[in-house]
């Protein structure tokens, strides 16, 4: 079951909360619209269920326009953050609730809650009620409930959200699990960059109400198009920077420019390289990757299997950069606060520049 | 606040006085009434409970007080939804005005019903009369017990989140099968406990029905009515007999209130 | 992947599910609000409106007229004066029976708590029908309290004023219980552990925080006591200029036919009630602006 979003806008008294978004979801697939709050990504995603009335633009679901379908006539499953099971009604009774509105008959409600408990891995728990369940048992039960009765797709608002870090990060394997297997077409949406990372397909970048980029994470995090992908996902270093012929220029520095960026022949760019892209060294002759010039070390902050290393970027209006070390290198370097090293980049992408 | 033993003269002396006052406030009333219908033997209360005007009486009272349950169950209901859930102009205005029957004093109610629907009266029904007839009365007490339930079910219906009201409706419940089962299963307690005050105020409700209803034995008289009549006209006992009875009937009521409001805060809590 | 597809996504886009079908038909939201609105105005707007037309349909002097008659004027000045005694008891004594419900722990105590509530339930006029037994000339206490304190409870202003304060005695205590139970026990022991005495604590902590709600439930006794009929009819019988409340004034009016009289002293006691609704909504209203 596909789905298209075409010029898909909506206001709420003049605010405009979702503008103009225009994006294919295939068959299958697991598209993750990543957002920070506000962003009006759960605007968008109700938009799709039917929750909420377009003020412009066209839905459709397997190539038939939804848009001025109720949320009964669509056949999505919708999953929220929390508090949306059925209080007053057993797990088997919240679970079978789509198909005893289709007035499907007793036994075979009772087969599909069964086979859907033991998808969830909850067998057993038909009679408890949800103020019996943890947070994660609650959403387990939420999900069976929307895939009761067979959607055309899954949607699901930050369903992780208000569970603990552990927790979560099982359910969405889960989750990726079940959607795989049943080849089911689903939209996540969160703020959680982890998350997106984990189990998406493809990840689509919202921000205020504007989808600015979509493609698969690896994409997106080694050459996204937007500044604000760059930042959003993960710790970016951007320089400012000039691409000249085949060449760009930093300050006083050249590096050779990246394959296929022509497009910024003249221009002003941005240079994005990740943390862990960043590889210092003693020696100028031991640099790997391109020399951008030597700094000082700000800080070196322990982050697990990884260290967190500050630095000053020395030159005209010098810059703070991040870099990524293992303990090794950093034994190797014996690095300390203060010192003065070779700072060069083993990988990096051009942005267009918003600086005039 | 923290509940704690008594323990100071002062605590002790608080209590005294909170208990003497009620005690001697309705307590000893209370005391009088069983006395006094049972004051003269067990015969005049049997004559009482069995003479057809009496039972009559009770009939009017409690059928027509059903009846103003229904009709303000209904459309209380109605209110609650429509003043919570929806937005326009001259929502608060409306909102204050149901608080009207708890200050409208219901004598001044019956005498606005007469100019209305007395004869020649501005909405003179043609076909049947209203006014010291069942119609008028069953009015009166729809009247008197409007706001209850709308007032007990609004905070309920407020404070209810929406998640499950839209899960219901992406799963394919239309708008009535989700009010019926979704969201009504959360009203149930505050609901029946609207329907119990809205029954115990229609049941002994006097002043509008002894303007509106006329006091015509038999046919509009109601229990209450039926009370001030004999206590008019020196027939004690059957007064305080049917007094008791209506006693008991409302400290059934009480009890139900009682039960239900505890479980109203369990539920909310 | 292909083959599990068919499984799901198999619901029809478009098909309204069975009981998704209007199963009362036509009930949109403008429906509905319709119905609350007819429901409103045919029950609380037009006996309004009733009441007030009436009194002023034969001009003002008319109007003025009819309630400056001594009777009117007995009649509307017992009603407020009696009104007023008991929202001060009733308050004072209403307060202290909050406290001592939420407060303290002592057997009965849940009994207590539920006839809290007994005056909603009973009938008013039953109320009377008790007091009467109580206090009538023949009973023993009747008889004391005439000869020996040459206090006449029925058929005169005390015995009025005792019925409305057994007919508002929940108002005040329902006010004020909630706001006391939802009170942070910290408040109360920093007062005390800086060594404030129970007055104190009451006076500076308890008092602003439970005020609103007393300040609610006074209005909320008034407005109820000014609109009382059945107890007072029967306790303090009918006699004009002596023991008759305004809307017992109302009654006589209505029954002899005098529907100017009853409609201006009308006007006057509503107009006082609704004040007091105003003001307790506006309370409100401030509350929750704060929140």
């Amino acid at each position: 079951m596909s789905i298209e979003l075409i010029h898909v806008s909506k206001s709420f008294d003049t605010n405009p909360i979702v503008r103009d978004v225009s994006v294919s979801i295939a068959t299958g697939e697991l598209f993750v619209l990543l957002g920070a709050s506000g962003s009006g990504k759960s605007t968008l995603l109700r938009l799709i269920a039917g929750l909420l009335e377009l003020d412009g633009g066209t839905i459709l679901l397997n190539d038939i326009d939804v848009t001025r379908l109720s949320p009964q006539q669509r056949g999505t499953g919708f999953v929220f953050q929390n508090y949306s099971l059925f209080r007053h009604m057993t797990v088997a009774q919240n679970i079978e609730f789509g198909l005893s509105i289709r007035k499907v008959k007793r036994p075979e409600r009772e087969q599909k809650v069964s086979e859907l408990l033991e998808l969830i891995e909850l067998q057993g728990y038909e009679d408890r009620f949800p103020g019996q369940l943890s947070g994660g048992q609650q959403q387990r039960v939420a999900l069976a409930r929307a895939l009761a009765y067979e959607p055309n797709v899954l949607l699901l608002d930050e369903p992780f959200g208000a569970l603990d870090v552990k927790i979560r990060v099982q359910l969405r394997q889960n989750l990726r699990a079940i959607q795989q297997r049943l080849g089911l077409t689903a939209i996540l949406v969160t703020h959680d960059q982890e998350e997106a990372f984990d189990i998406a397909d493809r990840i689509g970048i919202i921000d205020q109400g504007e989808l600015l980029e979509v493609g698969a994470p690896d994409q997106l995090y080694r050459n996204p198009t937007h500044r604000f992908t760059a930042t959003f996902l993960g710790t970016a270093n951007l320089l400012d920077a000039h691409r000249n012929g085949t060449n760009i220029y930093l300050g006083g520095v050249k590096i050779p420019a990246p394959a296929n960026t022509e497009q910024f022949s003249g221009k002003p760019v941005e240079v994005l390289a990740r943390p862990e892209e960043v590889a210092l060294s003693r020696t100028q002759e031991q640099s790997p990757g391109s020399i951008i010039g030597k700094g000082i070390v700000e800080s070196v902050v322990f982050a697990g299997p990884a260290l967190r290393v500050t630095l000053h970027l020395q030159g005209e209006g010098g810059k703070t950069l991040q870099a990524l070390l293992t303990p090794s290198d950093v034994r190797d370097l014996d690095l300390a606060v203060g010192q003065e090293v070779w700072i060069s980049l083993k990988e990096y992408h051009l942005l267009a520049s918003s600086v005039k | 606040m923290r509940e704690i033993k008594p323990r100071s003269p002062l605590a002790l002396l608080l209590i005294g006085i909170a208990v003497l006052y009620a005690v001697v406030l309705f307590a000893a009333p209370l005391v009088a009434i069983i006395y006094g219908a049972f004051k003269d033997g067990i015969d005049p209360i049997i004559e009482t409970l069995t003479d057809p005007a009496v039972l009559h009486a009770f009939e009017v009272s409690i059928g027509l007080a059903l009846g103003a349950v229904l009709i303000n169950t209904i459309f209380g209901l109605v209110t609650a939804w429509v003043l919570v859930r929806q937005k326009f102009r001259g929502r608060g205005l409306f909102d204050t005005l149901i608080d009207i029957p708890f200050v409208f004093s219901p004598v001044i109610a019956g005498y606005a019903m007469i100019v209305l629907f007395g004869r020649g009266g501005w909405l003179a029904p043609p076909l049947f009369p209203i006014v010291f007839a069942l119609p008028g009365i069953l009015l009166a007490k729809t009247f008197v017990s409007l706001p209850f339930i709308t007032r007990e079910v609004q905070p309920v219906l407020g404070a209810l989140s929406l998640e499950p009201e839209y899960a219901a409706y992406t799963l394919g419940a239309s708008r009535w099968a989700t009010f019926r089962r979704v969201i009504l299963p959360e009203l149930w307690t505050a609901l029946l406990y609207g329907i119990v005050l809205t029954f115990a105020r229609a049941v002994g409700e006097f002043g509008a029905v002894a303007v509106v209803g006329g006091n015509i034995e038999g046919y509009t008289e109601t229990a209450t009515s039926f009370v001030f009549r004999a206590m008019n006209d020196r027939n004690s006992t059957g007064a305080y007999v049917v007094s008791l009875i209506l006693c008991l009937v409302s400290l059934l009521i009480l009890f139900l209130m009682n039960l239900l409001r505890r479980r109203m805060v369990v539920s909310r809590g | 992947m292909a083959e599990q597809s068919q499984v799901y996504g198999s619901s029809n886009i478009g098909e309204q599910p069975p009981s998704s079908r209007p199963y009362v038909p036509g009930f949109g939201a403008w429906g509905l609000r319709l119905m609350a609105i007819s429901y409103l105005t045919v029950f609380i707007v037009i006996p309004l409106l009733v009441v007030n037309v009436q009194g002023l349909r034969f001009g003002l002097d008319v109007f003025w007229q009819s309630i400056s008659r001594p009777e009117a004027v007995s009649a509307l000045t017992l009603s407020v004066t009696t009104s007023l005694v008991m929202t001060v008891i009733n308050t004072v004594m209403g307060t202290l029976t909050a406290y001592v419900l939420v407060r303290y722990k002592f057997p009965g105590k849940t009994l207590f708590n539920t006839l809290v509530d007994l005056p909603f339930a009973i009938p008013t006029l039953v109320i009377g029908v008790m007091l009467v037994l109580l206090y009538g000339p023949q009973t023993i206490v009747g008889k004391f309290l005439q000869q020996e304190l040459g206090v006449r409870i029925l058929f005169d202003t005390p015995g009025i004023v005792i019925a409305l304060l057994l007919v508002g005695y929940p108002f005040v205590i329902r006010a004020v219980q909630p706001v006391l139970l939802q009170m942070d026990s910290n408040q109360t022991d920093v007062a005390q552990t800086i060594g404030a005495s129970p007055w104190t604590t009451f006076r500076r902590v308890i008092f602003p925080i439970i005020r609103p709600a007393m300040v609610t439930g006074a209005l909320l006794s008034f407005a109820r006591s000014l609109g009382e009929f059945g107890s007072i009819i029967v306790v303090a019988g009918n006699i004009p200029m002596r023991s008759q409340t305004g809307t017992v004034y109302v009654y006589t009016q209505v029954e002899a036919g005098n529907m100017q009289a009853a409609s201006s002293v009308s006007m006057v006691l509503l107009l006082v009630a609704f004040a007091a609704t105003i003001g307790i909504d506006m309370m409100n209203w401030r509350r929750h602006a704060r929140n």
